[in-house]
């Protein structure tokens, strides 16, 4: 996170990310089970399944700490005297941010329990 | 006010009137402004409803008992599908729009949409395709395959008659249309605010009215590429939805959805800003948490998008694939449980004044709650299984669409009437029509959730006595016409109100918005000067902007140079920026609509020939449209600047062109992107997916043709980069060099798709590349045209280094079409080639 978190692409950049990796999830499934399909009595504990964890939790972590920034920046901006945008903006980034890292984080959770490509 | 101000005041006011008005008589065709248009997109809507009405009331007769053939089977699917398709694409989404576009510049203290031609075009092209689909009705070969139209049921082995032609035509003319207002909606929101009103000071409405017209923007292209394709299926003999040929008729289920689902959103979303807007007005207390509702507006703008497979549970998709689709659906209760929190509270905090608008919205709550608990059953897999394609999905799907938005719309109709007419409504007329639509919306669709519960599928056009279905379908049909009744009570009010309605006094409810601040009944220009904004309420802060507003003591008081003026500001803060002049009556959008429906019959017909004719003609009424643009004396009838005023838009780096242009592409991209998940999904999925043995594209013509346009967008930009310092030497000759190189790329990439040994009718695999090649030359090739137009305007002096505006609109343009050559390369060209050699 580069830009300003007052930067109005903060409104949407989270659920941005979550829409990317819902893609990359759903695309990325199919691909996976076409290219290398694992062995179908494994169940959850396929190569998918930990890359589905794993990646949900980095991107749950990253859009995290994108909403912590975001929720610092807004303290910061209320100090400044008129700066309601500011804060408008960075308190709901911040709110997005948290919104996206948990839907991202719950769209990991079905990996632990189901097997891939059944 | 002295006598002499006052006089002063109403002439300025008549010259404003002048140059905003509508032409007489038969002029009104030609009228562009947002009022007129919103105004006909709703009357127009609301006719298509009272249609589609009457074929719900045929299909509750055919149901009401028994072993009934008062209607014959055909006939049946005709009318259920014509139902679903007339109340979905004719009359929800379109009525919305015109609301919206009604509402949008009041809101936000404006005087018109920031393109009112393409609002225009807009209403024709629904207009005619609306008209189209129902002609189909009238001569017997409606479209019969359901409003969601699966393949192989609508192909052409199955459906060899035109009704699916009907639809895929009609409703992709429609969409158009949808599209077109979604970019209006999109710019006019982010750009022509009035001074001032900052992001966070934006109307509730306004931010709802900005999320739908993005999912417009974002949901439709899929569903017109799926039409497309299956079109090309039908008509050419194309492989997409065959098994046989390597296709895949889920394909159409997944383009279908990834439209149909967040389309859904894009009904409840206008529909939620109508109460959200309401609520604080009845309860004369501000939204509670309108930073939360923000959040859940967005939320479920994008979470929207991530649920359409939850209308594919039983067609065999991987449970974890479905558990993905599960656990996305279950979120998107969120946001919605937020704002009807925010509601409660609001109401709750307040002191709440039961008018007529309120109590459809009590209506709204309590129907469009009992929808969303059933959202979330269906949402979880096992149950979904349990319930799929019977009339308990039926039943959801009626709390949701008419709870979310059908109740919601008519508190708004109720509520903004006055603005329109000057009138108000009957309160004790307009009360039999809720509490009428009210009960027989219950009584139908209570009880038809326990009808599909003891297993009564949908679609089915009589059933046996005996299975425990019969007196719930009879008292479902007594529901039905009930609400009916209502129906017509409603319309009755409506249409009375205009003659016998009591005169309405200035913001009659009390309203906080802007738009309270025009004279009622509305006029052409709606704001007499254009007033800024510090406040989120600033009706409630300031009333006197009543009076101010038309004393003229605000902006744009008065007509310059006889052109329709606005303000552009800036996207997030809202600070004054320039000085959009806008368009004035033109016919070119009924022209070109009209060019575009005799296309469309055309090829209804399967008359080719005349269909490329009309292409032609359309693409030339579209390029005189553009050609009165910008600079064009026609469009801005001076060469400089107002003294002290902000510069004029054609003079500018940024104005509403280039977002427009930016918001079109993105229209563009995800219709690219739809065609590339069907590229994967075909070959990850299609059962019979084939390869042809040798390489279908020859690499080295592709590369040599991807360089010359790589060497003409460098040199375009380079052009542009010029402009912005102030450089433009030798404008028009560089301008003819760029379209040339263009030209140079699309000879070698039309001879590529000549050459290619391509079997699109045999071969999903080359059929796909077919229209991708066909995609990219159609962009090259509208690039070079523009290109080519922009030399022309440089001889003619109307794009110069003062006058740089209209080559930095067509630069993403060109960007855009780079990007998608490369892109295509790889993930189509080199990937099958692979595949090939695999």
């Amino acid at each position: 996170m580069k830009s300003s978190p007052v930067h109005p692409v903060h409104l949407f950049l989270g659920l941005a990310i979550w829409a990317a990796w819902f893609v990359v999830l759903y695309g990325g499934l199919s691909v996976g089970c076409t290219i290398a399909p694992p062995d179908s009595e494994e169940q959850a504990g396929t190569w998918i399944n930990g890359a589905i964890v794993v990646v949900a939790s980095l991107v749950g972590g990253y859009l995290l700490w994108c909403a912590y920034r975001c929720a610092q920046a807004s303290s910061q901006a209320k100090l400044q005297r008129d700066n309601r945008l500011g804060v408008f903006i960075s308190k709901t980034a911040a709110a997005v941010y948290l919104v996206s890292s948990i839907a991202s984080l719950a769209l990991g959770v079905p990996g632990v329990l189901l097997p891939p490509c059944v | 006010m002295s006598e002499y101000a006052q006089a002063q005041n109403r002439e300025r006011q008549q010259r404003l009137e002048r140059v905003w008005g509508n032409l007489p008589g038969w002029g009104a065709l030609a009228a562009v402004n947002h009022t007129t248009v919103g105004l006909r997109f709703i009357a127009t809507g609301l006719m298509f409803f009272l249609v589609g009405g009457l074929l719900a009331m045929l299909i509750r007769t055919q149901l009401a008992l028994p072993g009934q053939d008062i209607i014959e089977s055909g006939l049946y699917n005709q009318l259920f599908t014509m139902h679903g398709t007339v109340m979905m694409f004719l009359f929800a989404i379109p009525v919305l729009e015109g609301l919206a576009m009604y509402l949008i510049p009041k809101m936000i203290g404006t005087r018109d949409l920031v393109f009112p031609r393409l609002s225009a075009l807009g209403y024709f092209c629904y207009v005619f395709g609306g008209l189209i689909v129902l002609s189909s009705l009238v001569l017997e070969v409606a479209p019969d395959a359901g409003w969601f139209m699966y393949t192989p049921l609508s192909s052409a082995t199955y459906s060899p008659g035109p009704g699916s032609d009907f639809w895929l035509l009609g409703i992709t003319f429609v969409e158009i249309s949808a599209i077109s207002a979604g970019i209006e909606l999109v710019v006019s929101i982010l750009r022509t605010r009035a001074p001032g009103m900052s992001l966070n000071k934006m109307p509730i409405f306004c931010w709802y009215i900005l999320a739908m017209a993005l999912m417009i923007v974002f949901g439709f292209p899929p569903l017109i590429l799926g039409s497309v394709l299956l079109e090309l299926e039908r008509a050419a003999g194309f492989v997409f939805f065959e098994t046989a040929g390597g296709g895949d008729p889920l394909l159409w289920q997944h383009l279908f959805w990834l439209f149909g689902h967040p389309e859904v959103y894009i009904i409840f979303l206008p529909a939620a800003g109508i109460v959200s807007t309401l609520i604080p007005v009845f309860a004369r207390h501000p939204l509670v948490g309108y930073r939360w509702i923000v959040l859940s507006i967005i939320t479920m703008g994008f979470i929207s998008f991530g649920l359409w497979v939850h209308h594919m549970f039983t067609v065999g998709i991987p449970h974890l694939a479905q558990a993905f689709f599960s656990v996305a659906s279950m979120l998107v209760a969120i946001p919605t449980g937020i704002q009807i929190f925010s509601w409660l509270a609001t109401l709750w905090q307040g002191k709440v004044v039961f008018h007529l608008p309120m109590l459809w919205i009590i209506g709204f709550l309590v129907v469009f709650v009992c929808g969303g608990l059933t959202g979330v059953m269906l949402a979880l897999a096992p149950f979904n299984w349990q319930v799929h394609d019977t009339h308990f999905v039926v039943a959801h799907m009626h709390y949701v669409l008419v709870g979310g938005m059908l109740f919601p719309l008519v508190a708004g109709l109720y509520y903004w009437l006055p603005h329109v007419s000057g009138r108000m409504p009957s309160d004790s007329l307009g009360r039999w029509g809720f509490w009428l639509f009210f009960g027989g919306f219950n009584l139908t669709f209570l009880l038809m959730h326990l009808t599909g519960l003891l297993g009564m599928p949908r679609r089915i056009y009589t059933y046996e006595a005996g299975l425990g279905w019969d007196w719930l379908n009879l008292v479902s049909s007594v529901g039905g016409f009930i609400m009916a009744i209502g129906v017509a009570v409603i319309v009755v009010d409506i249409v009375l109100h205009f003659r016998f309605g009591k005169r309405a006094e200035q913001n009659p409810w009390g309203a906080d918005t802007l738009e309270w601040a025009i004279p009622m009944p509305v006029n052409t220009f709606n704001f007499s000067s254009l007033p800024s904004v510090d406040t989120r309420h600033p009706m409630w802060h300031t009333p006197r902007l009543v009076e101010s507003i038309a004393a003229g003591e605000h902006g744009l008081a008065d007509v310059q140079a006889l052109r329709r003026d606005i303000y552009g500001s800036d996207a997030t803060t809202g600070k004054l920026q320039e000085v959009v002049h806008l368009p004035t009556n033109s016919w070119l959008p009924l022209m070109t609509a009209s060019a575009l429906a005799a296309l469309c019959v055309s090829l209804l017909m399967k008359a080719y020939l005349l269909a490329a004719v009309f292409t032609i003609v359309a693409l030339g009424l579209v390029l005189r449209w553009g050609w009165e643009n910008g600079a064009h004396p026609r469009a801005a009838p001076t060469d400089h600047n107002e003294a002290g005023a902000p510069p004029l838009h054609s003079r500018t780096f940024s104005g509403p062109g280039l977002w427009g242009m930016v918001v079109g592409l993105m229209a563009d991209g995800t219709f690219y992107a739809s065609l590339m998940f069907g590229w994967f999904y075909l070959w990850t999925a299609a059962p019979e997916w084939t390869v042809p043995a040798h390489d279908s594209v020859t690499l080295l013509p592709m590369i040599l043709s991807g360089l010359v346009l790589t060497v003409a967008v460098i040199a375009y930009c380079h052009l542009v980069k010029g402009l912005r310092r102030g450089f433009a030497a030798h404008l028009g000759a560089r301008l003819w060099l760029i379209a040339a190189l263009g030209v140079g790329h699309w000879v070698l990439l039309a001879g590529q798709l000549v050459s290619a040994p391509l079997a699109p009718t045999e071969r999903a695999h080359d059929a796909v590349l077919v229209v991708i090649l066909l995609y990219l030359l159609l962009h090259s090739g509208l690039a070079v045209i523009f290109t080519s137009l922009q030399a022309v305007r440089a001889r003619l002096g109307y794009t110069a280094v003062q006058l740089p505006y209209e080559p930095v609109v067509i630069q993403p343009f060109w960007l855009y079409t780079l990007g998608v050559y490369w892109v295509s390369f790889v993930a189509f060209v080199l990937l099958s080639n692979a595949w090939s050699v695999g």
